[in-house]
């Protein structure tokens, strides 16, 4: 199925194209937003494709499964690609509204394009070593935008990031050569088939635990988040919004491929160190955000919080766990981008975003001011708000399972979240403005409206929970289905003793 | 697999030696320590290929009855020294544009001086 390697093409091309285009005009914008408004259509509709018909293949090349790349969009590939078209596309629509075509970057939504394309190819390859290719389009375009348009100050912390994602990318190359020595083949499926005849074999367990490490790393989950809260605030506010979205989300993505549908479900010393780092990662986010005093500071330390429950819910491991983490993705990038970008509408009107010095947001902009708080409350997990259903799901896995002290982890770090969400409430909207008025400035209407859209979508997903449970319900099922995703992409029957945790 | 125990010792002496460098507070230093953990990285990745010698070069024709070299490793790692080259230069765009600002070539003294310059 030739489609699925448009979501790669498409950004790409877009970029290139822009990059000849260089100087930044209306026109340009129009192409970006014209591009980005396709990409999403397309997401959507291979969403309804992977969701009636299961997974589609495609071998680039015509090369075959044992040496050739190999693309694989399932239902939970379409979502994250949906999820990332859409965010990119809201992205894009805010650059373009918070400043007029002469004075934006000429290589900021060429960028973000590229970003795009690497987040995108993660997300529908199907062998280990085409994941790292895709890991570095994401992670290059990443690093030139997080020094692109920061001051001397702040370009150091640009370092720390940098730093541990050139560690982590050794540590994945070392990890794909081992996978080749041990199993002979790159692919997911062929992998999936060798895994199950090496059971038990202690060499498979610690290529695991270093694949972990390496998307640990990218997901930010304790105690490798130290890079994360330093350098998103750095960015501008749309591109932060991309960010906080989907880069640390991508790792939880293939957090779940891997020990979803790669490696069998027997690997239960990778499940209890997700659960425990998952807990930690809540707690010391949440600690974290609540001693923060500007919005964007806050908001970072947010998504680890926010990681702590996704990768809590994969540590469960169980069809309805798996279902209740994709339901958690798909609440938290629209509400993770919609926070970054009232963060980025705040810095846009006030020029800064320290907590100290701002207020009267509610009174001047009291449209935003509702977007923030259904988005704030929302992420605390109110019902019934697209975070409580998440949430909701996991704890009665946990309550199943007789995990106790991780329950009361999960609560404890709601609880805070609500708290520092009332901070930033408190601050920038309710509080009285500091010089007795709100600067007045362009475009914050337009702002606004993109964030109040993306507001709207996230309650959608909140009232629309059913129907949401059942996409991800099915797309739990593709993801654990490792005899049908074998079969889908050798086009044989799986091995008969091929492990599921599926009824 | 067969393993050549003389490649893992080399890897493992070149990936001692990169970490030690990356721990400096230098930025040279650090700039070496992470170019020579690439190459560590890479040779662990040709490594997998097994031992080459008295194998033909993974061409057509030109192995004759030989065994073929594994190919696929180098396809990897031309792949990966790319990548690798991209990500250096990057990084010694990043040093180069923290010494401008900060007449340093200490990590140390540019978190000194711009907390030194927040405070003013």
């Amino acid at each position: 199925m030739n489609s699925i390697i448009l979501p790669v093409l498409l950004p790409m091309l877009t970029g290139l194209l822009a990059l000849l285009w260089a100087r930044p005009s209306t026109g340009r914008r129009a192409l970006f937003v014209g591009s980005a408004a396709l990409q999403l259509g397309l997401a959507l509709w291979l969403c309804a494709r992977t969701y009636a018909d299961g997974a589609l293949v495609l071998f680039p090349g015509n090369w075959g499964e044992s040496v050739g790349i190999v693309l694989v969009a399932d239902l939970l590939s379409a979502i994250m690609l949906g999820l990332s078209t859409f965010s990119a596309l809201a992205c894009v629509l805010f650059a373009c509204a918070e400043r007029p075509a002469a004075a934006e970057h000429p290589l900021q939504l060429p960028l973000l394009q590229f970003l795009v394309t690497g987040v995108n190819l993660s997300f529908v390859t199907g062998d280990l070593f085409n994941l790292f290719v895709g890991f570095e389009v994401m992670l290059i375009s990443s690093y030139a935008l997080l020094t692109l348009e920061s001051d001397n100050r702040n370009v150091r912390h640009a370092w720390s990031y940098l730093a541990l994602n050139l560690v982590g990318s050794a540590l994945f190359l070392v990890a794909c050569g081992w996978a080749y020595g041990l199993f002979g083949t790159l692919n997911f499926a062929g992998i999936a088939v060798e895994s199950e005849a090496l059971a038990g074999d202690p060499r498979v367990t610690l290529l695991a635990l270093i694949l972990l490490a390496v998307f640990a790393i990218k997901a930010g989950l304790f105690p490798l988040y130290y890079w994360l809260p330093n350098s998103y605030p750095i960015l501008p506010g749309a591109v932060a919004a991309f960010f906080a979205g989907m880069l640390t989300k991508v790792g939880v993505y293939v957090l779940l491929r891997m020990f979803g549908t790669v490696f069998p479900p027997t690997l239960t010393i990778v499940h209890e160190l997700l659960m425990w780092t998952a807990g930690l990662t809540m707690i010391f986010g949440v600690l974290g955000a609540v001693a923060q005093t500007r919005v964007q500071h806050i908001l970072a330390y947010h998504i680890i919080s926010q990681i702590g429950f996704m990768v809590l819910a994969i540590g469960f491991f169980t069809p309805l766990a798996i279902t209740a983490a994709i339901l958690y993705i798909m609440h938290h990038i629209v509400v993770k981008s919609t926070l970054f970008l009232v963060g980025g509408t705040v810095r846009h009107i006030f020029g800064h975003d320290r907590l100290d010095a701002t207020g009267g947001l509610w009174r001047a902009a009291p449209w935003l001011g509702l977007a923030f708080l259904l988005q704030a409350l929302s992420l605390a997990g109110l019902p019934p708000l697209s975070g409580f259903w998440g949430k909701y799901l996991i704890i009665v896995v946990g309550v199943g399972k007789g995990e106790w002290v991780l329950i009361a982890m999960s609560v404890v770090a709601s609880i805070l979240t609500l708290v520092s969400m009332l901070k930033i409430w408190l601050a920038c909207f309710w509080a009285p403005a500091p010089d007795g008025k709100v600067p007045v400035v362009p475009g914050v209407g337009r702002l606004t409206a993109v964030t109040a859209v993306m507001a709207a979508v996230s309650v959608g997903i909140g009232l629309g929970a059913p129907f949401f449970f059942a996409v991800a319900e099915r797309a739990a099922r593709q993801v654990l289905d490792r005899p049908g995703y074998v079969a889908v992409v050798t086009g044989r029957p799986a091995p008969e003793n091929m492990g599921s945790i599926l009824p | 697999m067969n393993v050549q125990i003389d490649v893992v010792i080399l890897v493992g002496l070149m990936t001692a030696a990169a970490i030690y460098l990356i721990l400096a507070r230098n930025f040279v230093r650090i700039l070496f320590g992470f170019i020579l953990l690439s190459n560590a990285a890479n040779l662990a990745l040709i490594a997998v290929a097994g031992d080459p010698s008295g194998k033909g070069a993974p061409v057509v024709g030109a192995a004759g009855a030989r065994a073929m070299v594994d190919p696929l490793p180098q396809a990897l790692i031309l792949t990966a020294i790319v990548i690798g080259f991209g990500v250096t230069a990057y990084l010694i765009f990043l040093f180069y544009r923290l010494f401008v600002d900060h007449d340093t070539v200490e990590l140390d003294d540019v978190a000194a001086r711009d907390e030194k310059e927040a405070g003013e």
